[in-house]
């Protein structure tokens, strides 16, 4: 049996101009400045997350502690550093789950059509019903508080934005001629879908991906202001935003320094987000 | 007059046809909420009462949701109560969730309502200037706050602007909630700051939309052709331009205002706002469910009827989709 080759992705026919556009630096230097205190959280700072000093409690902004310290005396830049591991860690694996199966879902019902096609968008209609940041919520607030439930509720939150994309790329995708011929060569569905229709539906998804990757990041904040991430003592940035609430007047710099790395990393992945859709469709820039 | 009736009949067979449809989304919708009691671990007698529940109460809940019967039969007993208006009853303060939620809605409707016109004020001549003046200065300004206000975590907005407001320069109130009726201009002290923290990040993305649509509308023929006469710059902008920018920026306040109802959660909590949003957040930590699946269910309702609102906006606005 021949095969037959797919035409290049607009991903290989475009020039490669992207990492140098100056927007492209600044959210890529953003989001692995936060890869990179997570990573070498331990080696960056001389303290623990949890290490407590009850002879520096409440301290404002000092060498010793460049973010100043918690009620408890805990080295704010630290657990800055190692909160970067929670938002990380929920950011790619709700992503990534939330990507895989909602893309797979949405090309499914766009390949199928028919009845599939009704049934499972209209699932996705439903969970789409519900304010994104309230189902997360009611999610991770029924399963119990956890770092595991609330990746889980955020995955659950962003299948249909994944399902909805891969379903619109896929319709267009499946009736043009390279499919059309695999389809008249005998090829079976899934081959089909997995080989020539998902690589062909890629791009716009991973574009959405890491616009998600920054929604992910603040509906995990959300989630442990409220209390319902991952438990104390972890360092999330949202519970240390809650704790800093009880001391906005004695210690104002416990509520700046963890907003603001989210802030910063969000802003990287929205600004690499953009980037990327600008890149691949220019209409929009 | 024969073709302006046809016309509203049109519009209305597509409302119509708008709310059929909505049908099958509100089963869905009902049958999540019901299960998401179903999903916590134990009882849900337990959980729907409380662990001091008598032997008594728990009969009669078993009873009146039909709890020994199979599933099926409990969610259409559950869905015909929620028809009758029975909520069912607190387990924190034995109130009926039905009156709770009625306090609830109104704070959270004026808190949504006031975030949503500061947006629309500060977002539609931002985007409108933005792209009328594309690669200037203001431009850029104007796209790096959109960018700012769509990355800023709405709870940090709120706790800087208390930090600032409430107490270094202490002229705003750091939470609470005055009814309207009791003293309007207390209302309104105690509204501006939720107000702007629910309303940043709906400004950021009515602003991108509005400099986006009104770039491409700029670049279209008519537009060309208005300038072209001689029409003041200012008429051919808003009379020209931006009545044909406008049905992508309301599909997309429709969108946002659903991110609005889920941010009143967060604004709400931190300002301590009686609404929708506070009482979901106290009564999951009150691990009082009845509350949690009427305020859960009543948001996404009130969620699904504004994107129905949306849409008929925006057949009655533009007559191609009147007539198509």
């Amino acid at each position: 049996m021949s095969t037959v080759e797919s035409p290049p992705a607009a991903i290989v026919a475009r020039p490669a101009r992207f990492p140098s556009s100056p927007r492209a630096i600044l959210g890529g230097g953003l989001v692995a400045l936060a890869i990179v205190v997570a990573i070498f959280a331990p080696v960056l700072t001389p303290y623990g997350p949890n290490d407590t000093d009850f002879l520096a409690v409440l301290q404002g902004p000092s060498l010793a502690h460049p973010f100043g310290t918690d009620e408890l005396g805990r080295d704010i830049l630290t657990r800055v550093f190692y909160g970067a591991r929670v938002s990380l860690l929920v950011g790619l694996v709700s992503v990534l789950a939330s990507l895989a199966i909602g893309g797979l879902i949405g090309a499914i019902a766009g390949y199928l059509a028919g009845w599939t096609d009704t049934v499972v968008m209209r699932l996705m209609d439903v969970i789409f019903a519900f304010p994104s940041v309230l189902l997360a919520l009611a999610i991770a607030a029924v399963l119990g508080p956890s770092l595991g439930n609330a990746i889980l509720a955020i995955a659950v939150v962003n299948l249909p934005v994944f399902a909805r994309i891969a379903r619109a790329q896929t319709m267009v995708v499946r009736s043009l001629d390279f499919v059309e011929a695999k389809r008249a060569l005998g090829f079976g569905g899934w081959n089909i879908l997995t080989r020539t229709i998902l690589p062909n539906i890629a791009v716009p998804i991973l574009v959405q991906g890491s616009l998600l990757f920054a929604a992910a990041i603040i509906t995990e904040s959300y989630l442990s202001f409220l209390g319902l991430g991952a438990q104390p003592p972890t360092a999330t940035w949202g519970n240390m935003l809650r704790d800093a609430i009880g001391f906005l007047e004695l210690a104002p710099w416990m509520a700046w320094f963890s907003g603001l790395a989210i802030f910063l990393t969000v802003l990287g992945f929205n600004v690499i987000g953009d980037a990327l859709r600008d890149f691949y469709d220019p209409r929009t820039a | 007059m024969h073709d302006i009736r046809t016309e509203r009949q049109i519009v209305a067979q597509q409302i119509l046809g708008r709310l059929i449809s909505l049908i099958p989304i509100l089963f869905g919708v009902s049958i999540v909420v019901f299960l998401l009691v179903r999903l916590v671990p134990g009882d849900p007698v337990v959980s729907l009462l409380g662990m001091e529940a008598t032997p008594e109460a728990i009969a009669a809940l078993r009873l009146r949701y039909a709890l020994d019967d199979p599933w099926i039969v409990q969610y259409f007993t559950w869905l015909g109560n929620l028809f009758a208006g029975d909520f069912g009853r607190s387990i924190q303060s034995g109130r009926e969730v039905s009156s709770l939620l009625t306090s609830a809605l109104l704070p959270t409707l004026w808190l949504s309502l006031a975030a949503t016109i500061i947006s629309l004020a500060i977002a539609i001549p931002m985007g409108v200037v933005a792209a009328t003046r594309r690669d200037t200065a203001a431009d850029a300004m104007a796209s790096l706050l959109s960018l700012f206000g769509l990355s800023m975590p709405s709870f940090w907005i709120g706790v800087l602007l208390i930090l600032l407001f409430a107490i270094h320069l202490p002229i705003l109130p750091a939470s609470g909630y005055v009814p309207p009726s009791d003293d309007f201009g207390l209302f309104l002290w105690h509204l501006v700051l939720p107000a702007i923290t629910l309303g940043t990040a709906l400004a950021a993305a009515i602003m991108r939309m509005t400099r986006s649509t009104m770039l491409e509308v700029l670049q279209t023929d008519y537009v060309r052709t208005a300038r072209a006469k001689g029409l003041p710059r200012r008429k051919v902008i808003w009379t020209h331009a931006f009545r044909n920018a406008q049905i992508p920026i309301i599909t997309l306040i429709g969108i946002q205002f659903g991110q609005v109802l889920g941010g009143v959660v967060i604004t709400e909590t931190i300002f301590s706002w009686p609404g929708i949003g506070k009482l979901t957040v106290d009564a999951i930590f009150a691990r009082d469910y009845p509350v949690v699946q009427g305020a859960v269910l009543v948001t996404a309702g009130l969620f699904v009827f504004i994107n129905l609102v949306t849409d008929i906006i925006y057949t009655v606005v533009d007559p191609r989709l009147r007539l198509s």
